[in-house]
C-alpha cells in the first residue's frame, strides 16, 4: 500500500502563566489532567495526529513558558508557528486582559499568515468567573478570531478548539499544499479523494451497460 | 507480452522505451488502438504513438502516428465524465494536452496502466527547464517521417503556461487508506465532523490540482530555504514508518473490529471448446433458488483460432460475455467489475449491485505455460479484490492435455503459482502471489483424467453411479493425496458423472474414433477458512460443447468491518503510536533551573554546576542555543563549560555555570546600568528547549570606576547608596556645576589611587623589580576589598601584590588616565616635550592631577634604580600602555609613541 504524505503543522500555546497551557495540551494529546501548576520553563512540545477533511494532519503543539520574565524569549519561538492558541482563564480578568499584549507581540514576531484563536480556558469554574463569555466573544471577533471556552479539566472543547485551529491553517497554506500533491506523484490521494466519493455514489446509482 | 520491445526496434541507441501500453485513442466518434511508448532520451522524454498490427511483436508490427513531447506546457490528466460508467476497476480516461494538441486516450484497467502513468508523471517531475536540453532535436528525424510533431512547431515561452499533472485514480484501496476510509461513506465516521470550512476544503483539494511549472520551481527553490515558514512546512518527514506501524497493528487487531458474515460465491468453469454462445446460460448460472451474491465464471478455449493465438484477440470475448450477462440469476442486479482473459482461458466476475461498493484492490494478471512455457494456448488468469476486509483471489486455469500428461499439470499449476503475481500499490512491498490471499478459489479445466481403467469399465462405473470408486482412479485426487499438487486446497465430493467427453450437441459419450475416456477435466477447488461447498455439480443441459458446465456455490464467511470498533481501534492505534512518539522526543532533566550568585566581586571566579541528566528514551545532543538579537547564548560576564554536547540515554553531564566580571563588563555593573541577569536556553536536538535563569547582584568595586566618580567619593565606594553611584556615573564628565548628590567638593585624586601609591612609595620604593612580578590572587582580592569596603592604614598583602593592583586598577578604568579624546593628540606630539604638557594641562582637573601624581611617583622610583632596577624605558612601556590607551587596537608604532610621551614625563627632572 503507498504511504501517503503527512502535513506537518506546528502550533503554539500563548498566554500568562497558570491559564493552562500545559494542560490543555496534555488533556489533548495524553488524555490527562494534573491539577498541580508545574510552570514550564522553557518550550515544550508534543506531537499528534489528526485528520482534518481525510488529510492526515500530524501536528507539533509547542507549549511555552507563560511567565513574565521568559517572554522576550519565548518570542523567538513565533516565526516557526502556523497557528497560535491565545489562552486566558476565565476566572482571570487580568489573564484576559493581557491577550492584547499577546496578540501584538504575536503581530509583531509570528509570520504574516499566522492563524490564531481565543481559547477562555477554566471553564468548569463557572462560580470563579470573572470574564464572562461575551467578552470573549467580543474580543474574539476584534480579532476576527475564532473562539472556545474550554476545560482542560472536564475535557470540553479541546479537541474542538485543536482540530478548527488545524482546519484553519490548512486553509491557509492551501496552495503549498496543492503543489505538494502534484509534486509527490504516488501520494495522490487526497486530491482523488472526492473524485472517488462521486465516483462511488455514480456506480451505485447508475444504470449502465454494466448493471445485468 | 512487453510491447515496449517492438518500439525499442523503431529507436536509435540512445533512446530507450521505457514502458509502452496498449489503449485507445478516443476521437470524436470512434475509438482506435493505439500503441503508447514513453521514450526517453538523455533527460528528456517524449510520448510515441504508434498505430499497430494487433499485438505488436517486432518493429514491423507499428507505425509511428504522433510524437508528443514531455515539456513544460505538457499535461497529462485523468478525465472522468459523468456519461461513462465509473466502477471500480473500470478503465483510465486521460487527457494529454499540448499548445495545440488534445488527445484522449483509454488506458485498459490494471496495474501495468498504472505503472505507465507513474512512468510519464515521472517523466514531467525530471522536466527541468533550466538545465540546458536539446530542446528535444532528437525527435526532429522522427518529424519528418510525420506530419505533426505536436509542440514544437512554434517557439515556446516556457514560463508561459506550464501545466504539469498526472492523476490517476488509486485503485487499490486498503483499509489503512484514508482515501478509502473517507470515500466510503460507511466509513465516515472515521473522519471528524467540523462545524464549518470542511466542505469547501473538501471540494477545493479535490479539483485535479493544476500546478504551473513555475510554481514547481518555487517550491524547489523555497525547500532549500531551511528557514522559510513554508519551507518548513513541505519539507515535512514522510513517516512511512508510522504507517507500516499503523498497518501492522490494524492487521493484528482485525479480529477486533470485524465479524464473519456469510455471502454466497457461485463459481462455474466451462470448456466452450471454441464454439459460440447457442442456447441461455441460465440452466447452469441461474440454478440457485436465491441469487449468488458473487458470480465467477471461467471459460476455457474460448477460440480456438489462430488469431486468438497469436494477437490474444477475439470476439468471442463479448459473446460469452453477454451470454453470461444475461444468464445470471434474475432475481438480482449485477455488475462486471471484471474480465480477465488470456487467449482463450476467461474469467468474468460480477457483484451483486449492492455489493459494489465493498469491493476493493481489484487487479488482473495472466500466466501463458503453454508453447514454449509462455504461450497463452494453457496457462491461467486471475483475479484478486477486497470483498470488505478479506482478500480474494480467482483463478481459472487451462492445464496441459493428454492422460500421460499429469506431471505436467502439477508443472502447470505451480509455473501459474509462483509467475502469476500482483503487483502492489507500495511498491517497496513484494508482488503478492495467489496463496497470499486468505481465500483462494480455483477453477478451470485442470484437463487431469482417470487412469488404470479403460473406457467400459469407467463407463459402467458410472452406469452405476459408483462415483466414489471411480474418484479413486481420478489423477487428481491421486496427485493432491501424494502431495504433488494443490497443496492445501479442498474439493468437495463429486456426485456428478464426468464432464468430458461428448458428442457436441449430446449427452453421448465421445463417439469418435479416439473414443476418450471420460473423465472430470473441469472442478472448482478452494482455500482458506470459513468456505463452505454447498453445491458442486455438473450440468448436463447444456450440448454446446463437447464439455458439461460445472459449478460450485460456496458460503464464504467473509470479513466485515464493524465501523464503530474500527474507529475506535485505529483511533487507539494511532493514539498509541503518537504517545510511543512523544515519549522518543528528547528529554532530560536538569539539577536546577535557577542559578543565583551572590555578591559577585570585580575579578572574582564564581562557577555552579547544572547536571543535566538524559532522562528520555533516546539519546540526545545538547547546546546552549543564542537569543533572539543577541550576540552569543550568553551575557559576556557568563560562560558555560561545555556549552554543547552529545548525552547516552540515562548519561549525565555537568555543566560549569562561571561568572566572572572583569575590566569589559565591570564598569556597568558598577553603574547598575546592567545587572546579573541572564537566561540561559538549553536545546535539545528534535526536543524541548528548557531555560535556566541566572541571576545575581554584583558588588560595586573602584575597579572599573572613572575617576571622576571615584574623585567624588569621600566614603568606600560599598559604603556608598546604589543610588548615587548611579547618578554620579552618569553625571557628564566635564561637568563642573555642583550636582545634587555631591554636598562637597571632590577630592584632587581618587583615594584609593592615593592609597596604592603611598603604600608603594613608603614601604617599597625599593622594592626589586617592582612591577615587573606578579602578585599573589587572594592578596589581590584582599586589597580590593579593603579599597571598597573601608580606609585602613595601610593595604595588605605584599608590595608585588599592590603594584599589581595599582596597574589592575589603571587598566580597568573606563576613560584612561589620558582620555581616549586626548589619545591622538599625544601621539603626534611625542617628539616634542613641550607639546607634551600642554596636552597634559588640557585634560580634566582629576585626570590631569592623577597623571601628574603617577609620574611624580615614578620619578621617585626612578630615584632607587639602584635597588629596584627599574629605568625609564621599562616604566615608560607599562605605563604608557595603561594611561595612553587607544580604543582601538594599537600597533607597534602607537605603543612606541606612547612610550615616548610618557618618556618625556620621566627624564626631565632626572
Ligand atoms: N479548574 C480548572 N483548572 C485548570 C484547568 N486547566 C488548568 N487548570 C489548572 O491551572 C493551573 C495551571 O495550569 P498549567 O497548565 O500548568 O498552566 P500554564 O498555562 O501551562 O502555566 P505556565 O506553564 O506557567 O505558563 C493548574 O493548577 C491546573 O490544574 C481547567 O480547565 N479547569
Ligand atoms: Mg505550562
Amino acid at each position: 500500500m503507498a504511504k501517503q504524505y503527512d502535513v506537518l503543522f506546528r502550533l503554539l500555546l500563548l498566554g500568562d502563566s497558570g491559564v493552562g497551557k500545559t494542560c490543555l495540551l496534555c488533556r489533548f494529546t495524553d488524555n490527562e489532567f494534573h491539577s498541580s501548576h508545574i510552570s514550564t520553563i522553557g518550550v515544550d512540545f508534543k506531537m499528534k495526529t489528526l485528520e482534518v477533511d481525510g488529510i492526515k494532519v500530524r501536528i507539533q503543539i509547542w507549549d511555552t513558558a507563560g511567565q513574565e520574565r521568559y517572554q522576550t524569549i519565548t518570542k523567538q519561538y513565533y516565526r516557526r508557528a502556523q497557528g497560535i492558541f491565545l489562552v486566558y482563564d476565565i476566572t482571570s480578568e487580568r489573564s484576559f486582559q493581557h491577550i492584547m499584549k499577546w496578540v501584538s507581540d504575536v503581530d509583531e514576531y509570528a509570520p504574516e499568515k499566522v492563524q490564531k484563536i481565543l481559547v477562555g480556558n477554566k471553564s468548569d469554574e463557572e462560580d470563579k468567573r470573572q470574564v464572562a463569555t461575551e467578552q470573549g466573544n467580543k474580543l474574539a471577533k476584534t480579532y476576527g478570531m475564532d473562539f472556545f471556552e474550554t476545560s482542560a479539566c472536564t475535557n470540553h472543547n479541546i479537541k474542538e478548539s485543536f482540530t478548527r485551529l488545524t482546519e484553519l491553517v490548512l486553509q491557509a497554506h492551501k496552495k503549498e499544499l496543492d503543489g505538494l500533491r502534484a509534486s509527490i506523484n504516488d501520494e495522490l490521494y487526497i486530491a482523488d479523494l472526492e473524485d472517488d466519493d462521486n465516483k462511488r455514489d455514480r456506480s451505485v446509482n447508475s444504470q449502465k451497460a454494466c448493471w445485468c | 507480452m512487453d510491447q515496449s520491445v517492438a518500439i525499442q526496434e523503431t529507436l536509435t541507441e540512445e533512446e530507450s522505451c521505457i514502458i509502452a501500453v496498449q489503449c485507445l485513442l478516443i476521437m470524436d466518434s470512434i475509438t482506435e488502438s493505439r500503441l503508447l511508448g514513453l521514450v526517453e532520451r538523455g533527460q528528456e522524454h517524449a510520448l510515441f504513438l504508434f498505430t499497430h498490427r494487433r499485438m505488436a511483436i517486432t518493429g514491423n508490427d507499428i507505425t509511428l502516428d504522433k510524437v508528443v513531447p514531455i515539456t513544460e506546457d505538457f499535461v497529462i490528466e485523468e478525465v472522468t465524465s459523468p456519461d461513462e460508467l465509473a466502477i471500480v476497476g473500470s478503465d483510465t480516461t486521460v487527457r494529454v494536452t499540448l499548445p495545440g494538441l488534445e488527445l484522449r486516450l483509454r488506458l485498459l484497467f490494471g496495474s501495468h496502466s498504472r505503472l505507465f502513468l507513474y512512468e510519464v508523471d515521472k517523466a514531467c517531475q525530471e522536466y527541468d527547464s533550466e538545465t540546458p536540453k536539446s530542446q528535444f532535436v532528437w525527435l526532429s528525424k522522427y518529424c519528418r517521417s510525420l506530419k505533426c510533431l505536436t509542440g514544437l512547431s512554434q517557439p515556446r515561452n516556457c514560463k508561459s503556461a506550464g501545466i504539469n499533472r498526472v492523476s490517476f485514480q488509486p485503485i487499490y484501496m486498503g483499509l489503512l487508506n484514508y482515501s478509502t476510509l473517507n470515500s466510503n461513506t460507511k466509513r465516515k465516521g472515521l473522519c471528524m465532523q467540523h462545524p464549518r470550512g470542511q466542505r469547501k476544503m473538501a471540494r477545493l483539494q479535490s479539483r485535479p490540482a493544476k500546478v504551473k511549472g513555475e510554481a514547481r520551481h518555487d517550491m524547489v527553490r523555497s525547500s532549500s530555504h531551511t528557514l522559510s515558514n513554508k519551507a518548513q512546512m513541505l519539507a515535512m518527514p514522510r513517516f512511512g514508518l508510522r504507517d507500516n506501524l499503523i498497518k501492522c497493528e490494524l492487521l493484528k487487531n482485525e479480529e477486533q473490529y470485524t465479524y464473519i458474515k456469510n455471502f454466497s460465491f457461485f463459481i462455474g468453469t466451462y470448456n466452450v471448446n471454441g464454439q459460440s454462445p447457442k442456447e441461455t446460460l441460465r440452466p447452469w448460472l441461474s440454478c440457485t433458488p436465491n441469487a449468488p451474491d458473487i458470480y465467477c465464471v471461467g471459460f476455457q478455449e474460448l477460440d480456438l483460432s489462430k488469431e486468438a493465438f497469436f494477437f490474444n484477440d477475439t470476439p468471442k470475448e463479448q459473446e460469452w460475455t453477454k451470454a453470461v450477462s444475461d444468464g445470471l440469476h434474475p432475481d438480482a442486479k449485477y455488475a462486471l467489475i471484471k474480465l480477465a482473459r488470456l487467449v482463450g482461458i476467461m474469467l468474468l466476475f460480477y457483484v451483486k449491485k449492492e455489493h459494489a461498493e465493498y469491493i476493493s484492490e481489484v487487479d488482473a494478471e495472466t500466466v501463458g505455460t503453454g508453447i514454449m512455457g509462455r504461450m497463452g494456448n494453457k496457462g491461467g488468469v486471475a483475479v484478486r479484490f477486497k470483498f470488505h476486509n478479506s482478500d480474494i483471489c480467482v483463478v481459472n486455469s487451462h492445464l496441459a492435455a493428454h492422460v500421460e500428461e499429469y506431471e505436467r499439470r502439477n508443472q502447470d499449476f505451480r509455473e501459474i503459482c509462483s509467475r502469476l503475481l500482483f503487483r502492489q500499490l507500495d511498491a517497496s512491498l513484494p508482488p503478492l502471489t495467489i496463496v497470499k490471499h486468505g481465500i483462494v478459489l480455483w477453477l478451470g479445466d485442470l484437463n487431469y483424467r482417470i487412469c488404470e481403467l479403460e473406457v467400459d469399465q469407467v463407463k459402467d462405473l458410472i452406469e452405476k453411479k459408483d462415483f466414489k470408486a471411480l474418484h479413486s482412479y481420478d489423477q487428481l485426487k491421486r496427485q493432491i493425496d501424494e502431495n504433488a499438487v494443490f497443496h492445501g486446497f479442498k474439493e468437495g465430493e463429486i456426485a456428478f458423472q464426468p464432464t468430458y467427453k461428448y458428442d457436441t450437441g449430446s449427452d453421448q459419450w465421445d463417439t469418435s474414433e479416439k473414443c476418450r475416456v471420460p473423465a472430470w477435466c473441469d472442478r472448482v477447488l478452494w482455500k482458506g477458512k470459513n468456505i463452505k461447498q454447498l453445491e458442486y455439480r455438473s450440468h448436463m443441459a447444456l450440448k454446446t460443447s463437447d464439455h458439461k458446465p460445472v459449478s460450485s456455490l460456496f458460503e464464504i464467511g467473509i470479513k466485515v468491518v464493524n465501523e464503530e470498533v474500527y474507529k475506535k481501534t485505529f483511533e487507539e492505534i494511532v493514539r498509541a503510536i503518537d504517545k510511543m512518539e512523544n515519549e522518543c522526543i528528547p528529554s532530560v532533566t536538569l539539577s536546577q533551573r535557577e542559578f543565583v550568585f551572590k555578591d559577585v566581586k570585580f575579578m572574582e571566579h564564581r562557577a555552579e554546576t547544572l547536571t543535566i541528566h538524559n532522562d528520555g528514551q533516546v539519546p540526545c545532543q545538547f547546546e546552549f542555543i543564542q537569543k533572539l538579537d543577541e550576540p552569543a547564548y550568553c551575557k559576556p560576564w557568563l560562560s558555560a563549560n561545555p556549552c554543547k554536547g552529545f548525552l547516552a540515554q540515562g548519561g549525565e553531564v555537568h555543566i560549569d555555570l562561571e561568572v566572572f566580571v572583569n575590566r569589559s563588563t565591570a564598569t556597568e555593573l558598577n553603574s547598575r546600568e546592567k545587572t546579573l541577569e541572564d537566561i540561559l536556553v538549553l536545546h535539545l536536538q528534535r526536543g524541548k528547549d528548557y531555560f535556566i535563569s541566572i541571576t545575581g547582584n554584583y558588588l560595586p568595586s573602584c575597579f572599573g570606576s572613572s575617576l571622576q566618580l571615584l574623585c567624588h567619593l569621600r566614603e568606600p565606594i560599598q559604603d556608598m547608596p546604589l543610588e548615587t553611584i548611579r547618578e554620579l556615573t552618569l553625571m557628564p564628565q566635564d561637568s563642573t556645576e555642583m550636582n545634587s548628590v555631591i554636598a562637597e567638593p571632590p577630592l584632587e585624586i581618587p583615594k584609593e589611587i592615593w592609597m596604592m601609591v603611598d603604600h608603594l612609595y613608603r614601604s617599597a620604593a625599593k622594592q626589586e623589580d617592582l612591577f615587573q612580578q606578579p602578585g599573589l590572587r587572594s592578596e589581590f582580592e584582599e586589597i580590593r576589598d579593603c579599597l571598597d569596603t573601608g580606609m585602613p592604614d595601610s593595604l595588605p598583602g605584599s608590595a608585588h601584590s599592590v603594584a599589581e593592583a595599582l596597574l589592575l586598577f589603571l587598566d580597568a578604568l573606563p576613560e584612561p588616565v589620558i582620555c581616549y579624546s586626548f589619545y591622538q593628540e599625544c601621539l603626534d606630539s611625542c617628539t616634542n616635550v613641550l607639546m607634551c604638557k600642554k596636552v597634559i594641562t588640557k585634560l580634566p582637573p582629576c585626570h590631569n592631577n592623577v597623571f601628574n601624581y603617577l609620574m611624580a611617583f615614578l620619578r621617585e622610583l626612578l630615584k632607587n634604580t639602584v635597588y629596584n632596577h627599574l629605568d625609564i624605558n621599562t616604566l615608560a612601556s607599562i605605563f604608557g600602555a595603561l594611561l595612553l590607551r587607544s580604543q582601538s587596537k594599537q600597533d607597534i608604532t602607537e605603543k612606541k609613541k606612547a612610550q615616548e610621551f610618557i618618556a618625556h614625563f620621566l627624564i626631565n627632572y632626572l
